[in-house]
């Protein structure tokens, strides 16, 4: 395990070599954060209510940091996995004395943890200057292992899908389509609390929920049952699709053939 | 006339490009389709839930969406490379476009198609389709509502990108810009105040890409159509302005070449 950790201390240094690039990234969740203000600041005053749903306009936004923030620092490994498998880099990759999956693993979590602590720093510091502070400091404490865990979640994800390189040209229309379930299922632009009741049900019985409806509700609503609760669906959803992203990747490179090189 | 010749060529071989990875193709519009598709299930969530927004119902949200997401497909289809038109200026890319006897700008553009654009561009009207609003005239406001929308878009493109000229790595800056863009233009505008609406016609115009041509598609009034006009010509001449004063500061390592 020890060289996987040196993978990712190196990714992580890594992403700090160009600071201004960094925060340039981390703009990108302002317009995003400033259009859900306007949107919910509406719809809360159109309704005129303070609560709905047992959320508040400040726990909403609140809500909506999170799920950005995991959305937006989220490691992209779809692509990059794909890419070694279509230009043939990973017959390289695999000579190497390491497991392809944990290498990728280390180096897009290497690569997210400072992109995701600017991300805070500005989605963040403009909700807290629009609404105010985070409805509680438990939150903050609880809300970073789930964080861990909704990466390492969309890390098998976006792993499998990367897989397909195997046995379709371009996967990018998964990606999207992964990215839209994430959206809907996940809670990413509409709290799941505001569904009807059908589709919350479903949502819960699906993965999504666990990458972003999950960590930014405990964010929120920080209790120690609803952080064992949200620790525990994770752990449970990482047991699942790791299992398949074993099966599929030892699959997967039996049918490959390395000529030459 | 021989411009529009060059520029049909061109889309012709663009397409013959696309045709030759059948499967890819048809798979990036289809995914393309359901992924906008998805996208739109949270409106219906949204709406369902709250109905309106200050007079804004689903319906106008269709074809908002509609609107937007055609206008995007048409510009990734026909200027596929307004969305990389930073990254050519910087990689000095631009050698092999000068050393042509076309103007530079549109052959540059035209050079490259995004084929899921087709997807957007298809689910657009779709979407304009099952929102309440169809009729023939209706479809003729949508037409002209799409074209001036994806005009607004190129040229903010070009206008966003060309920045490299001064800038040199401008990835993000554009990065942030076309973000807002799109995210601006298929949400309500009802939903802003009075400043934010004057950035949304003129910094990042998305009022011009979504809820102004929703608007003139659902309902013709002579304002809606005086603002599309105004607002693409303006901007299709601020675009070829900035583009053109910024080639002149254009350098590089001389990356011409011979491409058969």
């Amino acid at each position: 395990m020890k060289k996987y950790w040196f993978i990712f201390q190196t990714q992580l240094i890594n992403s700090l070599a160009y600071p201004g690039e960094l925060i340039g990234r981390a703009l990108t969740i302002l317009p995003f954060m400033w259009i859900f203000y306007q949107l919910w600041s509406v719809t809360f005053a159109s309704t005129g209510q303070t609560e709905m749903n047992g959320l508040t306009l400040k726990m909403t936004m609140w809500y909506f940091v999170v799920t950005e923030v995991i959305e937006i620092s989220r490691p992209r490994v779809g692509n990059t996995i794909s890419e070694t498998v279509r230009d043939g880099s990973i017959a390289y990759l695999l000579s190497k004395p390491y497991n392809f999956m944990l290498y990728h693993y280390a180096t897009a979590m290497g690569g997210t943890i400072f992109h995701a602590l600017f991300n805070i720093l500005f989605g963040g510091g403009l909700i807290w200057w629009l609404v105010g502070a985070p409805p509680s400091l438990m939150g903050v404490a609880m809300v970073l292992p789930a964080l861990l865990g909704a990466w390492a979640l969309h890390f098998c994800i976006a792993a499998l899908i990367g897989l397909l390189a195997f046995i379709v040209e371009d996967i990018s229309a998964f990606l999207w389509i992964f990215q839209k379930a994430a959206f809907v299922f996940g809670g990413l632009l509409i709290p799941l609390d505001f569904y009807p009741g059908w589709m919350r049900t479903i949502a819960n019985f699906l993965p999504f929920a666990s990458l972003s409806y999950a960590p930014a509700r405990l964010f929120i609503s920080p209790s120690p049952q609803a952080f064992f609760a949200v620790i525990g669906q994770q752990i449970l959803w990482l047991g699942i699709l790791g299992l398949a992203l074993t099966f599929f990747y030892h699959r997967a490179v039996r049918f490959l053939t390395i000529n030459g090189g | 006339m021989s411009n529009l010749k060059i520029l049909l060529a061109v889309w012709k071989a663009n397409l013959q490009s696309a045709m030759e990875y059948r499967v890819s193709f048809i798979s990036q519009v289809l995914g393309m389709m359901l992924n906008n598709g998805m996208y739109f299930v949270i409106w219906v969530i949204f709406f369902d839930r709250f109905k309106e927004i200050r007079g804004w119902g689903v319906g106008d949200m269709y074809v908002t969406f509609g609107v937007s997401a055609s206008a995007f497909g048409l510009v990734s289809l026909f200027f596929g490379n307004a969305f990389n038109l930073g990254d050519i200026i910087t990689r000095g890319r631009l050698d092999y476009y000068l050393s042509l006897p076309r103007p530079v700008l549109l052959h540059t553009l035209t050079s490259r198609s995004v084929a899921s654009g087709a997807g957007d561009f298809l689910y657009g009207i779709l979407s304009f389709a099952v929102s309440g609003y169809f009729s023939a005239e209706a479809l003729a406001r949508f037409t002209l509502a799409i074209l001036l929308a994806a005009i607004v878009f190129a040229s903010f493109l070009v206008i966003v990108q060309s920045l490299a000229f001064w800038m040199g790595n401008a990835t993000n800056l554009v990065t942030l810009a076309v973000n807002a863009m799109i995210t601006f233009s298929i949400y309500p505008i009802s939903i802003f105040d009075n400043t934010a609406k004057l950035i949304l016609f003129t910094l990042v115009p998305a009022a011009l890409m979504g809820a102004v041509p929703a608007s003139f598609a659902i309902a013709f009034t002579w304002q809606t159509l005086a603002q599309l006009l105004i607002g693409a010509g303006a901007f299709l001449a601020l675009a070829i302005f900035i583009f053109y004063f910024g080639l002149r500061r254009y350098e590089s390592g001389s990356g011409i070449q011979v491409e058969i």
